[in-house]
């Protein structure tokens, strides 16, 4: 077991004991934090392992959910079924998505999905009669009773288990294509890399969390409203896989639990929070550039390409 | 003479916007040829080389590789029909290891596993004298070993046709001769390799055979020694090159 499996166990078996001790306020923040943790951490995966950097995560999560919900209020799915279909539709919208922009890099691919994500964020808006608008669409929750903590480890399990999911993933000659991808993606495909298939698949895996986050989101609030798909909802996440390490899975996870509950816990600064948001930013990017879950597991990380780093610098 | 047919560009042509980069070029390869390809900056070298390795599709003209036509599919399927190439500057997986680096092209044959990439890299490191920088980053490396750990790379395609672009640009003498005596042995193993350089002296020790282009035309293709006594080479790089 590396530093890094060790910092992890703990990690998952506080977040499994909290609720014995916190009060319901902080769990119900915990159940929110689990909505953030999954997609920063599908994100991270998709822009931090693939380099692909797209602002339309949220507008999948948005998607799952609204589907998710519609679904089960006019055509009477099960609340199971109803899940299914939203992440499946996700999926799908993330592999036409993808399949469009194949071809676009850098910040044409950023443009572009902030402007789809815009897009679909006023149909939302504007398809009242289906999504109720900017009033929002009521959801049914799925446990009864008052207690939040169903919620709370049905979310933490979802997250973990996407997390398993993605390190499946790279584990496998998959993760190596991607990183590659990031890297230098002509030099990929001149290495046999089929760059387009990879990522595709890339847009498939994370458009599909994000949009089972989504599912998960609607019956626990209570309510969608098109205000998830704005884009400061897209800049937390990314700053909160940003925070705590773009290149980490759990490192973004852990940097969205982070940044919602200190979000939650300077709520009296009102607009000021954003403030300090963009300065642990900057200060994360100046001096812990893998993010701040990197900082934990730094030594033990192949200590040899460390030393050679060290040795030339 | 079916082995003339190892590789053929029949009429390639490429134009960006107004300007033509390379047009109406046919250059055929026998197998195990090793072959030099120079010209003055501009002259579509470069271009060549990344229509004859997939990632540019030419505006006319065929590629075949074994009699087969391979114009207009993507570079990666050029990879793994064994067209390998490196770039005129390193362009590595830099935040990978060395190691990562070379099985990326060896795993992308999804028929071959980890362990035996892993060895055939651990082979070609120890070709290519870098086993000691197995673990490093590839960022870390000097130039000259970037540029090493980039024919490595090629080498990990088991590639029948390599194109190897400014394989001696910016390294120092000794690290120049080794990559020299690199290219000899693959040839000697069989490989048919395409040299792109300025490097007149090194391209004339090495090569028996060279081509030279000039505003994206052929104007030489033959004997080495001969063709850089040709008058119009020697003019096409505007005396500014001594071709002795």
């Amino acid at each position: 077991m590396t530093r890094s499996h060790a910092v992890q166990a703990v990690l998952l078996i506080v977040a499994l004991i909290l609720p014995m001790w916190a009060g319901p306020y902080w769990v119900h923040v915990g159940a929110i934090a689990w909505y953030y943790a999954l997609l920063a951490s599908s994100w991270a995966l998709l822009a931090g392992y693939a380099g692909q950097f797209s602002f339309a995560h949220v507008a999948f999560a948005a998607l799952g959910g609204y589907a998710s919900a519609l679904l089960t209020l006019h055509l009477g799915f099960p609340p199971a079924l109803g899940v299914i279909a939203g992440v499946v539709l996700a999926t799908i919208a993330g592999a036409l998505i993808g399949w469009l922009v194949l071809r676009l890099s850098g910040p044409y691919l950023a443009l572009f999905t902030l402007a789809l994500s815009e897009i679909f964020r006023l149909m939302l808006v504007a398809e009242q009669q289906l999504t109720r608008g900017s009033l929002g669409l009521q959801v049914s929750g799925w446990f009864g009773g008052e207690s939040d903590r169903p919620y709370y480890y049905l979310g933490l399990g979802l997250l973990v288990l996407a997390l398993l999911l993605m390190a499946g993933l790279l584990r496998t000659r998959v993760g190596l294509f991607l990183r590659a991808i990031r890297e230098d993606e002509g030099a990929a495909r001149a290495a046999g890399v089929n760059t387009t298939r990879y990522k595709i698949l890339v847009f498939v895996v994370t458009s599909g969390l994000a949009g089972l986050a989504g599912t998960y989101y609607g019956p626990f609030v209570g309510i969608l409203t098109p205000g998830i798909v704005i884009l400061p909802e897209m800049g937390l996440v990314i700053a909160m896989a940003v925070i705590g390490g773009i290149e980490s899975l759990p490192g973004a996870a852990v940097g969205a639990v982070l940044v919602y509950v200190l979000s939650e816990l300077t709520r009296e600064y009102g607009q000021w929070r954003f403030v300090l948001l963009g300065l642990a930013l900057i200060l994360v990017q100046r001096f812990a550039q893998n993010g701040l879950f990197a900082v934990l597991e730094r030594p033990l990380i192949r200590p040899a390409a460390v030393e050679a780093e060290r040795g030339r610098g | 003479m079916a082995e003339a047919e190892f590789f053929a560009a029949d009429g390639l042509s490429k134009h960006f916007g107004g300007i033509s980069a390379v047009d109406d070029l046919s250059i055929s390869l026998a197998r195990g040829e090793l072959v030099g390809l120079i010209g003055p900056n501009g002259s579509g070298k470069t271009t060549t080389i990344n229509m004859v390795a997939g990632a540019l599709r030419p505006d006319r003209g065929i590629i075949r590789l074994r009699g087969v036509a391979m114009t207009g599919s993507p570079a990666h399927v050029f990879a793994r029909s064994g067209v390998a190439r490196t770039f005129q500057v390193p362009r590595l997986f830099r935040r990978m290891t060395v190691l990562e680096n070379l099985i990326v092209p060896a795993l992308s044959n999804a028929a071959t596993r980890r362990p035996e990439a892993e060895r055939r890299a651990g082979e070609v490191l120890s070709f290519l004298r870098l086993e000691h920088l197995t673990r490093s980053l590839a960022r870390a490396l000097s130039g000259g070993q970037q540029k090493l750990l980039e024919l490595g790379r090629a080498l990990m395609l088991r590639p029948s046709l390599l194109l190897l672009d400014e394989p001696f640009a910016g390294v120092h003498p000794q690290l120049l001769a080794q990559i020299m005596e690199h290219i000899s042995s693959l040839n000697a193993d069989g490989h048919t390799i395409i040299v792109v350089d300025h490097n007149i002296d090194a391209i004339r020790s090495l090569v028996g055979r060279t081509v030279v282009m000039a505003q994206g035309r052929k104007i030489a293709d033959g004997l080495s020694e001969e063709v850089l006594r040709d008058p119009a080479v020697i003019r096409a790089y505007t005396g500014a090159r001594d071709a002795r």
